[in-house]
């Protein structure tokens, strides 16, 4: 009974019997239309869903024949999983798309028939097992396309549809002849003997047919260039039929595809070849767009791309057993995510990327639009990442990594336009704020958006990445939002408390360094988070979002293979991202960050994929044993973890970003969120010990970071924003502990753990004072302040220690770091790069004389500055900080002994550290001696020189004159080259865009010639130019 | 009957030609309605193929009748690319009917059945 009550064939039931009653329904009235309509689409969705339950509760595939009767009589249909899965899938967002549109359906007979039509179409076409059966049914679906666009009156939409309509006729028409032609080859139509007999289906006919039913259905999937008919409709056609036709049509389409796949398997480096060129350069097109509908359309054509590629490629490289994850998560993560998107940019009437909307006051509307755009951009935790992340893993073992670099530059790209949509719509906006929405309208997009994460969470389970601590940021994120109505200390409080219980239970767990970066780093996050309380406004969004990214950090440091790590780093940067957009000029500089941070990461990716083909396993301590097989890996790494850590060249993110965020913010990103670059490029450069090439790309990142320091602190020099300043400080140190790490020794590293321990406290201190000082005076610029020592002198205490213990100064332990920092370099006979960092010292106590001075010696032009002393839930975290400062200066084996036990275990049985035992590096340096020696001496001279000269007037000549430095600086500094670069690159990226949409003239006789060349192009490469010749 | 050609070799040329004077139809006139009559060919066209497709030389109607008796089932032409036909008939007939009705709306909008006047959305 059951079985015969939710029979897949009810579907067609369903379909065509609500069809047919709809137009007698709306003669009894509107109410029994709409009624009529929901019982016959939600049918369609339970038979589906239920049937879907049955097999995956163990049941075998649902074969039908219609009319008891044998093919080509009988309709031939089959609902398996794979079936069920796309039939139930595409059916809720049907369903939900319904509900989206429903004030344009509501009443109008004509539309819901065909909109009924449509999803009953798309399920026969997932279902048929008859290629003329599969032909009707796409006509089915196309008809149906035809008549919803409709629905939109404007003359520019009723162009595209007409477009729309011969483009879509010449490729249906292909198929029929395809289908005739295969027919005659083979003598039959059903699918299955199709692709028992395809062997035999050779000759000039047999061969014709295969490429026009395979060139017509690439057609209908919207290949680049042979797809401006779509993006014409996309465009214009309302939100819901645009959704429609992009996921749930070609959704039907790619499904056809898939079932006929076998009889294509000559001809998968066509398809792609038409998939990876689609996916880059509609991503490319994308940049230049800012219609957001034809944006998503060609986000919608690219994806399409990248599911034919993957398919293709899998399948070439006989790794069939992944397609269910990567296909059917890349297709999930599009339906769902899509059709989000279509429908939010509806909810919220946004038309236009570069109309801003004013989203920011709308906790939930931000948060669904950025839920679906991390989604669509491939990134945790979706579908969608977990698809690309096991794509990359495949296609680099089967050694295909041209693939892996043109799908890792379409998802670049495809995040550059994405993004730039994100940061408009929520840039603040005076006088315009969205209207909220109505719940019903907000219903499908939130059940959409719950649909995804469900969905994200099934597909981690199938990545075998589903254990419970990984998406605890994420939970505790959630519930904090949940709890956002708050007040704003009582979050920061409870905040405090998720990170420290939860964060804590994350950290026993870590292992070996990373233990030692999770305990400091989680001590570190704790204390300048406290700081946070100083702040009383509601700050919406803010705590979760700290709460997920100090949390991932944990999670990232705790990770035992390089997937969990990739997700962890996914999660901290996109948390990083959405907190520095808190920032109210921010945005600018977060999509900088964003794209820099993607580009970081795919880097990662393709290093890590690198290294699981070589070493068959994602297990992070494949990274110890490996040897010089794994030379590009370490360079991919490397300057991945680079670009984070701001290196030269590709700092250009850091300045803005650090600049703009909230100010306690930034103390968190210098002191805290800086450092995993640091753990990472450790971690890599485990890899890089084994090899000579190794050890000589690993002199490379020393110099690296050396140039960093010294360009850092240059550029700090002529800083006259004193906030930015010390983001070029923080670049400037993250060079050092660069060309720590790059020593490749045990000291080298003992040093690399000592430095990241001292910035992150003297950064920490720093940012804060700066914080309390913005706070109190309400500028960053030194030409607007100064003279603060009197009015803020705790403040002013904790500067002077931080700066103390930062320039490398006895007695604080920035001295023993630099003092360890060179002992590495001249036991390893790297003199030159000594030189250059005594260099690098001697700048950097200029632009920190500049900063003491600026801030709180020299008076401003105007005047006396007026101000107090920062609050105490400022000042309490620097004391803290100050208090760590102290201690590991006087007691700097309390981290020195773990840090080396904890390196041991590699560098004891390697070759390469040979030098001086740690040891005698200690017995040179005993800190209390020297430094009280130091103080001593210190106290000597300076009672010399007040002996020798009069008392100085407080703001001396000399300060003012470094203070001013800035004006002195520019003669001998370069020019911006990197940000030159990187501008004109994303220019020249911008142009190409502009320049390869000249393609879509929007005239439809055009799209009818790329239609037919693409065909003919499709032709003629699976056939040969033979082929174009009748005869033998 | 004995033509100098098999019957499918003219209806091979016929179709193929007629499928490729509507594709030139779509091409090169800019008239809405003379699109959708080369549309309306170009389907035709391919129409005629596949009926050619199945031609028994020397076959008559598969319709069991007084010229075809159920023994002789071979001297019937194949049923099946006839009855795609008659779908596909039907398909594009609807198709064109839409089109038709799209070709109204837009000169409505326009006054002018060129298709050159409606490019407003491109790039």
């Amino acid at each position: 009974m059951v079985a015969s009550v939710f029979h897949p064939l009810n579907i067609f039931l369903l379909g065509l019997a609500g069809g047919f009653a709809i137009p007698l329904l709306v003669r009894i009235s509107t109410a029994w239309l709409s009624a009529g309509f929901f019982i016959a689409l939600v049918g369609i969705w339970v038979v589906s869903g239920v049937s879907l339950l049955r097999i995956l509760a163990g049941e075998p595939p649902i074969d039908i024949l219609t009319a008891g009767s044998q093919p080509p009589i009988a309709i031939s249909l089959r609902f398996g999983l794979a079936e069920g899965f796309v039939a139930a899938s595409v059916n809720v967002v049907a369903i939900l798309g319904a509900l989206h549109l429903w004030d344009r359906l509501r009443g109008n007979y004509a539309a819901l028939l065909l909109y009924l039509g449509l999803t009953m179409g798309i399920n026969g076409m997932v279902m048929t097992r008859d290629l003329f059966n599969l032909f009707v049914f796409l006509e089915i679906v196309s008809i149906a396309t035809y008549g919803l666009l409709a629905l939109e009156r404007t003359p520019a939409a009723l162009g595209a549809a007409f477009k729309f309509i011969m483009a879509t006729v010449i490729a249906s028409s292909f198929f029929l002849l395809g289908t005739g032609l295969l027919y005659l080859a083979v003598g039959t139509l059903g699918i299955d003997e199709l692709i028992a007999a395809r062997s035999g289906i050779t000759g000039p006919i047999g061969e014709a047919a295969i490429l026009l039913v395979l060139a017509s259905l690439i057609i209908e999937l919207k290949p680049f260039p042979a797809n401006g008919w779509g993006l014409d409709v996309y465009e214009t056609a309302p939100s819901g039929i645009a959704a429609m036709v992009s996921v749930g049509a070609s959704a039907g389409v790619f499904f056809s595809l898939v079932k006929l796949l076998p009889l294509f398997e000559h001809q998968f480096t066509i398809l792609a070849a038409a998939g990876g060129l689609t996916f880059l350069l509609s991503n490319l097109v994308g940049l230049k767009q800012s219609n957001i509908q034809r944006l998503l359309g060609y986000s919608s054509v690219g994806q399409m791309g990248l599911l034919l590629l993957a398919l293709a490629l899998l399948h070439q490289t006989g790794r069939t057993a992944s397609i269910p994850l990567v296909v059917g998560g890349l297709f999930l993560n599009h339906l769902l995510a899509k059709a989000g998107l279509f429908w939010i940019a509806a909810v919220t009437r946004q038309r236009n990327v570069d109309n801003a909307v004013g989203l920011a006051g709308h906790p939930l509307l931000t948060a669904l639009l950025t839920l679906f755009l991390v989604a669509i951009a491939g990134l945790p935790p979706f579908p969608g990442f977990w698809a690309k992340w096991e794509l990359v893993m495949q296609l680099t073992s089967a050694a295909r990594s041209p693939w892996v670099v043109l799908i890792l530059a379409g998802s670049l790209l495809e995040a550059a336009y994405m993004f730039r949509w994100f940061v408009r719509a929520l840039s603040p906006q005076e006088g315009r704020q969205v209207a909220m929405p109505s719940v019903s309208a907000l219903f499908p997009v939130m059940a959409v958006a719950l649909l995804l994460c469900i969905a994200g969470y099934v597909a981690a389970r199938a990545s075998g990445a589903g254990a419970p601590w990984i998406f605890a940021p994420l939970l505790v994120g959630a519930a904090l939002f949940l709890l956002d109505w708050m007040p704003g200390r009582a979050k920061a409080v409870l905040m405090l408390a998720a990170v420290l219980s939860i964060g804590g239970f994350l950290a026993q767990a870590a292992q070996g360094i990373a233990w030692l970066f999770a305990v400091l780093l989680l001590a570190g996050s704790l204390t300048i988070a406290a700081a946070d309380l100083y702040r009383d406004d509601v700050r919406p969004g803010y705590y979760p979002l700290l709460a997920v990214l100090l949390l991932s950090i944990q999670a990232l440091l705790r990770s035992s293979t390089s997937l969990e790590f990739f997700f962890a780093w996914e999660i901290v940067t996109l948390s990083t991202g959405f907190l520095i957009m808190k920032g109210r000029r921010a945005g600018p500089h977060v999509l900088s960050f964003v794209l820099f941070s993607l580009l970081s990461a795919f880097l990662l990716l393709a290093g890590f994929a690198g290294i699981a083909a070589s070493s068959g396993t994602t297990d992070l301590r494949a990274f110890m044993t490996r040897g010089p097989e794994e030379n590009v890996a370490f360079l991919l790494l490397a300057v991945g973890f680079l670009i984070k850590a701001g290196a030269i060249g590709v700092h250009v993110w850091l300045p803005g970003a650090y600049s703009e965020a909230d100010d306690d913010f930034t103390a968190m990103l210098s002191g805290v969120v800086s450092k995993l670059a640091v753990f990472g490029l450790l971690m890599g450069t485990y890899l890089a010990i084994r090899s000579e090439v190794g050890l000589e790309l690993a002199h490379a990142m020393a110099w690296l970071g050396m140039l960093t320091t010294i360009a850092g602190a240059v550029m700090a020099l002529r800083q006259t924003d004193f906030k930015c300043l010390l983001a070029l400080s923080s670049m400037s140190q993250l060079g050092y502990i660069v060309t720590a790490i790059a020593l490749m020794s045990h000291l080298g590293w003992v040093t690399a753990l000592y430095l990241v321990a001292n910035h992150m406290m003297v950064k920490g201190i720093l940012f804060l004072a700066v914080a309390g000082i913005i706070l109190r005076t309400g500028t960053r610029s030194f030409a607007e302040t100064g003279g603060l020592a009197r009015a803020m002198p705790i403040t002013f205490g904790t500067v002077l220690v931080a700066i103390i213990s930062m320039s490398g100064l006895p007695p604080l332990m920035g001295f023993g770091g630099k003092w360890l920092l060179l002992s590495a370099m001249m036991d390893k006979g790297w003199y030159f790069l000594a030189i250059a960092g005594l260099l690098a010292t001697f700048l950097g106590f200029l632009y920190m004389i500049r900063l003491v001075g600026g801030l709180f010696l020299v008076r401003p032009e105007g005047g006396r500055v007026t101000a107090g002393e920062a609050p105490a839930s400022l000042l309490a975290p620097q004391i803290v900080l100050i208090v760590g400062i102290v201690i590991l200066s006087l007691y700097p084996k309390l981290l020195m002994d773990p840090v080396s036990a904890a390196i041991d275990p590699q560098f004891a049985s390697t070759l390469v550290w040979n030098g001086m035992s740690l040891e005698m590096i200690y017995g040179y340096w005993n800190p209390a001696p020297t430094m009280i020696t130091a103080v001593a001496i210190a106290l000597i001279l300076g009672l010399i020189a007040r002996l020798l000269r009069p008392a100085p007037r407080p703001d001396a000549v000399d300060f003012r004159r470094l203070v001013m430095l800035d004006r002195l600086v520019p003669g001998l500094s370069v020019p911006p080259v990197a940000v030159v670069f990187w501008r004109s690159l994303a220019n020249g990226s911008v142009g190409a865009a502009d320049l390869v949409r000249r393609l879509y003239t929007g005239n439809g006789q055009t799209y009818a010639l790329y239609v037919l060349s693409y065909i003919l192009v499709v032709y003629v490469a699976g056939a040969g130019l033979v082929g174009l010749w009748i005869g033998d | 009957m004995t033509t100098i050609l098999p019957v499918s070799s003219i209806l091979l040329v016929t179709g193929f030609g007629l499928a490729l004077i509507g594709l030139c139809c779509i091409l090169l006139h800019r008239h809405l309605l003379r699109i959708i009559i080369g549309s309306s060919l170009f389907g035709t066209g391919l129409h005629i193929v596949i009926v050619a497709t199945g031609y028994v030389t020397g076959g008559t109607a598969p319709i069991i009748d007084r010229a075809l008796g159920p023994a002789e089932p071979g001297r019937a032409i194949d049923p099946v690319p006839s009855a795609l036909v008659v779908t596909a008939i039907v398909i594009g007939f609807a198709v064109t009917a839409v089109m038709l009705a799209y070709a109204i709306r837009l000169h409505s909008a326009r006054k002018t059945f060129d298709i050159g006047a409606f490019t407003e959305s491109k790039w």
